[in-house]
């Protein structure tokens, strides 16, 4: 007798069935991570070009990037001229301000950590929450909040305009009589764009130099692919995908602690558009939740790029964390309560985030292997900003 | 740990027991006995915070100091740009049918004149919703908004009380109301009224027809020859819609309102009582004195031909438009506080 007929068929089916749902959903969660890789040339928006080498890595000595990098540095780009870029993105901070928090503009504070403008070149989404889409609309964004640069569009226009180098830069890099507002964050994303950092001892090691990483680095990748399972979210070669995810990480104590913190807190639940109601009672910050106004979306942020890390400390979108092994021993601890079950009757944690039983031996290899991942400090020198001059002979001006 | 938590209840501590103490007393102005809605205008007016940056108040340009202007030939403005029209005074505004030199708003909106005040780049540059949240965190205003309008702070209510508070400022009775003119200052009446023609134009209870002329005030030439200055006149040109904004070579005044050539630099007649106080004169300050505006129309067109002395009867007059100015109590201002319960409190 065979034994195979004795086996009922309708019950093998839908086992079957059930199995390839799990596998599926399971798929659906937990999509094949990115496998990791060296960083190429970044990608450059047709609306916007620029020089680059054989390579496709954009040149610094193209005019544009030039331009971009006295724009970069100029504080008349803000409200009350006080505060430039590289106010809030150092090169002594690794283009960041080294805050836990965002200093912000002048009277106010802001709420959020700087990101580091290095490999931003790469990024398609910007800003914790992924509000800007491309480099040249997160400038507007950064010029104009009230919080950070609250520059007017027009005010600063006309400003460049009565910046006589500035007039003969923009006309030889844009061709225009008169600078043109969008044509500076243009000539500043061009600036960002050459800011960037492909020679890595990782970027080496994925290349083949086996040898670019020590022992204890190439113990931290494994474990970084394998049993801590950073891969997941930090894949590619940014090692990010670049999609959101609450992950518990605790509150900045600033907003307990500081009213100036308190005031910009419920003001970005206003600026945000949020229902009243959620106004009134929310005390985290709500992530991708602002761009979406999804509930599901709540607590989420943008994996961030584990590139350049050794400059960019403090970590995580409210800079909670000040060194990498902090970050670490969070991760390895399963992460933090979810702080949207603080205020409502849901929560939003990733199921990504469990214990991961890392010894300390492991945690050591991990940070070891995130070190790997940044090379020579990126330093720029201030460049002397062009002064006013009258456009227009005051002689003219008179009746 | 322990002085952790030490440190983490003190301040719940006493913001529990100041829950239970009096309420915070808010201190009244000086002679004036003014409305809760008022007096919260009257806070609002004098408080820096209702700038972008912190750095200006609406008193920094409407200055008790100088009969509540800047006492500048050219308003002084937000830092990073500069101004390119005189500062009006904010006494006796309600006499007004325009308000500003270029007439772009209606006297009758004097609370919309306080929204540019606040939210413009080159006046004080505040987003309005920032400035709710500022002042929510402050407890006397907190309280002072629940007296006067029962809300908490608002964007709105905040234009409401300094309208109010502004429409307070008006100046006692002047020689000239109460019929007490001195001889020359007689003299000089008839002068305005005759000769002179002044009343032409300067007509009425408050010496003004309301209307747009072009009286040919010299250009000042700071406007164009300083680069922040013209960078700030252009921008404010572009968002009045003025076509061609970027060859412009005067400033345009009450065309912006009505976009035709007819009102190329034409601006609104002023209101001349208290004129003594509010010098410079003119939409762009050129002239410091009376003597050197009463100068300007005697020499303008075919000339008036006023003597040395119809002049100075003439000055003389004007000073007698002139009364007592209110006395105002410059604030205390309360300070930001910490909410200590920021995780029980309601938003």
């Amino acid at each position: 007798m065979n034994i195979n007929s004795r086996i009922p068929f309708f019950p093998v089916l839908v086992g079957l069935g059930l199995v390839l749902l799990i596998a599926g959903w399971q798929l659906m969660i937990q999509p094949d991570p990115i496998p990791l890789s060296a960083l190429g040339p970044p990608p450059i928006p047709a609306d916007n070009s620029q020089s680059v080498d054989e390579n496709g890595f954009p040149l610094l000595d193209d005019p544009k990037v030039q331009l971009g990098k006295y724009l970069f540095y100029d504080n008349r780009l803000s409200g009350d001229a006080s505060i430039s870029c590289a106010d809030c993105h150092s090169d002594n901070f690794g283009w960041t301000d080294g805050a836990d928090l965002c200093r912000g503009y002048a009277g106010t504070s802001h709420w959020r950590n700087c990101q580091t403008i290095i490999n931003s070149a790469y990024f398609s989404k910007f800003f914790w929450d992924g509000s800007s889409k491309s480099l040249e609309t997160q400038a507007i964004s950064a010029a104009s909040g009230a919080v950070a640069g609250n520059g007017e569009r027009d005010m600063m226009e006309e400003r460049l305009r009565q910046i006589p180098f500035y007039v003969e830069f923009f006309d030889q890099v844009f061709g225009t009589s008169w600078p043109h507002q969008e044509d500076a964050w243009r000539a500043i994303a061009a600036f960002e764009r050459a800011l960037i950092q492909p020679v890595t001892p990782f970027d080496r090691f994925m290349k083949g130099d086996v040898l670019a990483l020590s022992s204890d680095q190439k113990a931290g990748l494994a474990l970084f692919t394998g049993k801590a399972g950073c891969i997941s979210c930090h894949g590619g070669p940014l090692l990010t995908d670049e999609k959101f995810y609450n992950i518990g990480v605790p509150e900045n104590p600033a907003f307990t602690d500081d009213a100036l913190r308190q005031i910009t807190f419920r003001y970005e639940q206003y600026a945000k558009g949020v229902p009243e109601e959620i106004y009134r009672k929310v005390k985290t910050d709500l992530g991708l939740y602002y761009v979406s106004k999804r509930m599901e979306d709540m607590g989420k942020f943008r994996t961030p790029m584990l590139r350049y890390l050794a400059y960019t400390a403090p970590y995580m979108h409210n800079g909670a964390f000040y060194t990498l092994e902090e970050v670490v021993d969070f991760y390895n601890e399963g992460g933090g309560p979810d702080p949207i079950k603080a205020g409502f009757d849901f929560g939003t944690k990733s199921e990504r985030i469990q214990p991961l039983g890392l010894t300390q031996t492991e945690r050591r290899q991990l940070v070891a292997f995130l070190e790997s991942t940044t090379g020579d400090e990126i330093k720029s020198e201030r460049p002397v900003l062009p002064q006013y001059g009258a456009a227009i002979p005051i002689s003219e001006g008179q009746r | 740990m322990k002085r952790n938590a030490l440190i983490v209840l003190l301040p719940v501590l006493l913001f529990v027991l100041n829950g239970f103490s009096e309420p915070i007393p808010i201190a009244r102005s000086g002679p004036q006995e003014l409305s809760p809605l008022e007096d919260l205008g009257r806070y609002l007016f004098f408080d820096p915070r209702l700038s972008g940056d912190g750095s200006l108040s609406c008193a920094s340009c409407h200055n008790p100091e100088y009969g509540w202007t800047d006492g500048q030939q050219l308003s002084r403005a937000y830092p990073g740009s500069d101004g390119f029209r005189n500062t009006k005074s904010t006494l006796n505004i309600s006499d007004t049918k325009h308000l500003y030199w270029d007439g772009r708003l209606p006297g009758s909106d004097l609370e919309t004149q306080v929204r540019d005040a606040i939210t413009e780049t080159h006046f004080m540059n505040l987003d309005g919703r920032l400035m709710q949240e500022r002042l929510k965190q402050v407890p006397e205003y907190i309280q002072m908004f629940e007296i006067a309008l029962s809300s908490e702070p608002s964007f709105g209510g905040t234009l409401k009380a300094i309208a109010a508070f502004e429409k307070t400022l008006r100046t006692g009775p002047s020689p000239y109301d109460t019929d007490n003119l001195s001889d020359a200052a007689k003299r000089g009446q008839l002068i305005f009224e005759g000769k002179g023609a002044c009343s032409s134009c300067h007509s009425g209870a408050t010496f003004t027809d309301h209307a747009p002329h072009r009286t040919g005030v010299p250009e000042n030439p700071s406007i164009l020859g300083m680069p922040l200055r013209h960078a700030t006149y252009r921008s404010f040109i572009k968002a009045m819609g003025v076509p061609g904004y970027m060859q412009a070579k005067t400033d345009v005044g009450y065309f912006t309102v009505t976009k035709s050539s007819k009102d190329l630099g034409a601006f609104i007649t002023p209101v001349l009582k208290q004129v003594a106080d509010t010098g410079p004169y003119m939409h762009n300050g050129m002239f410091s004195t009376l003597e050197e505006v009463v100068s300007f129309y005697d020499k303008r067109g075919d000339g008036l031909a006023l003597t040395e002395v119809e002049k100075a009867d003439l000055v003389t007059f004007l000073e007698s438009l002139s009364g007592p100015l209110p006395e105002v109590e410059v604030p205390q201002l309360p300070a930001y506080q910490l909410i200590n319960n920021w995780n029980e409190a309601r938003n």
